[in-house]
């Protein structure tokens, strides 16, 4: 009976710990998202001091959670390898890079070196434009998948897509000149009202969602 | 203080003060009578055949980070991983959760690791990916997580660029069931054209609404209306001021 009685007031302090905590972490939010929202409307004095600061701290705390992604990274593909998982020559090119990087940052100076700046325009650049390069590809796929018409509205979209593509190109004119007026008028006035009121959507949405966390409604830091 | 400024100041108040007069009156039925968003639905569907599977579902937070201009994509789509954390306890394979910013693991690991899990006494571990922070590097490791056996469906939802549509394109070559949102006009397009549902543009941020039916999720909403047709009222009135004057 004692033993559980021991067991009740361990888990009643854990309770309380967790309540503390996640007030805690309450409090430190609105004040640091108030403190930022009002340097926004102060450029100069000591909310923007403090701003900075909050600031600073915070790209403490990213950098931070940056090491932890690559401590999870890295287990995750050293665990492949020791299990001889399917692809694990993937993880090994990885985890060879990794180290390489680190090397590199280290022996020659930081991430602003020279040799730095030359192994990522080396490396990691040209792979990555390799990797955009695909895009006109896979976009001639998706507008494949879309040109199939399934209902008013892509039947529509196509009539649409059709008209703006002849407008853009110079036989388009010479089959009809009024084709590159009515691509005008297609940019300037549907699409771009479709684009405004989307955009007006989305900044009401992110005031919203700003809002809800700054005023402590939504703690997506804190289980709720 | 410049009048840039004031105005924003001016927003933000009039915004605080129609988000409490929608807490005050709104009415108890409120939450069924939103206009329904097929996503949603398809999410849970999405969920219950990877349940019956014993697949997993694969969950994108984005490319965009929690400490960027975009954050509030990026906190969108923690309402809806809470959301599937949340149903995701009689799961055999614990959600496969991918993402570009380190600072949204710990975040996502916290969610993954629901109650819900250990009220049915079933405790899968917690699949929390970190990628990379470079877009295009981000959406080679999601194309390779989608092309193994083990993922059912995907849902992509938050911050894109152009490289959505690699990620898409692969789910749809794949076979894989996909479900995306995001709110850049520019990748909207390329979500339509790849995604059986989506959220698109403020749709993505009425996901915690629609998904926990909280109070103040479903009052922010009748308050961004209330915004909106403010603006709207004022766009009208200007239009009408510069046309006669």
């Amino acid at each position: 009976m004692q033993g559980l009685s021991e067991v009740g007031a361990d888990t009643s302090s854990q309770k309380k710990g967790q309540v503390v905590t996640r007030r805690a972490s309450v409090a430190v939010a609105l004040v640091a998202g108030v403190i930022v929202l009002v340097d926004f409307f102060f450029e100069r004095g000591a909310p923007d001091a403090i701003a900075r600061y909050v600031l600073y701290s915070a790209s403490v705390v990213a950098a931070a959670t940056l090491l932890l992604g690559l401590i999870t990274l890295t287990k995750r593909h050293v665990d492949k390898l020791i299990r001889r998982a399917p692809g694990r020559g993937y993880s090994a090119v990885l985890l060879a890079a990794l180290l390489a990087t680190l090397v590199i940052g280290f022996v020659g100076g930081g991430p602003g070196s020279p040799a730095m700046r030359r192994w990522f325009e080396a490396v990691l650049f040209p792979l990555e434009a390799a990797l955009f390069s695909l895009l006109a590809f896979f976009f001639v796929t998706a507008i494949y998948r879309v040109f199939r018409i399934k209902n008013f509205e892509s039947g529509l979209f196509i009539v649409v897509a059709i008209v703006v593509l002849l407008g853009q190109v110079p036989v388009g004119a010479l089959i009809w000149d009024q084709l590159p007026i009515i691509k005008d008028w297609v940019f300037d006035v549907p699409a771009l009202a479709g684009v405004r009121g989307i955009l007006l959507g989305v900044g009401l949405g992110s005031v919203a969602v700003g809002l809800r966390v700054l005023l402590g409604m939504d703690r997506p830091y804190s289980r709720q | 203080m410049s009048l840039a400024q004031w105005i924003g100041l001016a927003f933000l108040a009039v915004f605080i003060m129609a988000l409490y007069r929608s807490k005050r009156q709104a009415q108890p039925d409120v939450l069924a009578r939103l206009r329904p968003i097929p996503f949603f639905d398809q999410l849970t569907d999405a969920m219950a055949r990877a349940a019956e599977s014993g697949r997993a579902l694969h969950v994108s937070l984005g490319t965009g980070g929690i400490a960027s201009d975009l954050a509030a994509d990026s906190l969108a789509a923690l309402s809806v991983l809470e959301a599937i954390a949340r149903r995701s306890g009689t799961f055999d394979r614990a959600p496969i959760v991918t993402l570009a910013d380190a600072a949204l693991i710990p975040i996502a690991l916290d969610m993954m690791q629901e109650p819900a899990h250990k009220q049915v006494g079933l405790q899968p571990a917690p699949d929390v990916r970190w990628l990379t922070s470079s877009p295009p590097a981000y959406a080679a490791g999601v194309m390779e997580v989608l092309g193994g056996s083990e993922v059912m469906s995907s849902v992509m939802v938050g911050a894109y660029g152009d490289e959505y549509l690699l990620m898409g394109e692969a789910a749809n070559r794949l076979n894989r069931r996909q479900l995306a949102g995001a709110s850049d006009p520019t990748v909207l397009p390329f979500v339509w054209a790849t995604a059986e549902g989506m959220l698109m543009g403020e749709e993505l941020y009425a996901a915690g609404a629609y998904l926990s039916g909280r109070a103040w999720h479903v009052h922010s909403l009748l308050a961004q209306d209330c915004v909106r047709w403010m603006i709207v009222l004022a766009i009208l009135v200007l239009v009408g001021f510069n046309s006669f004057f």
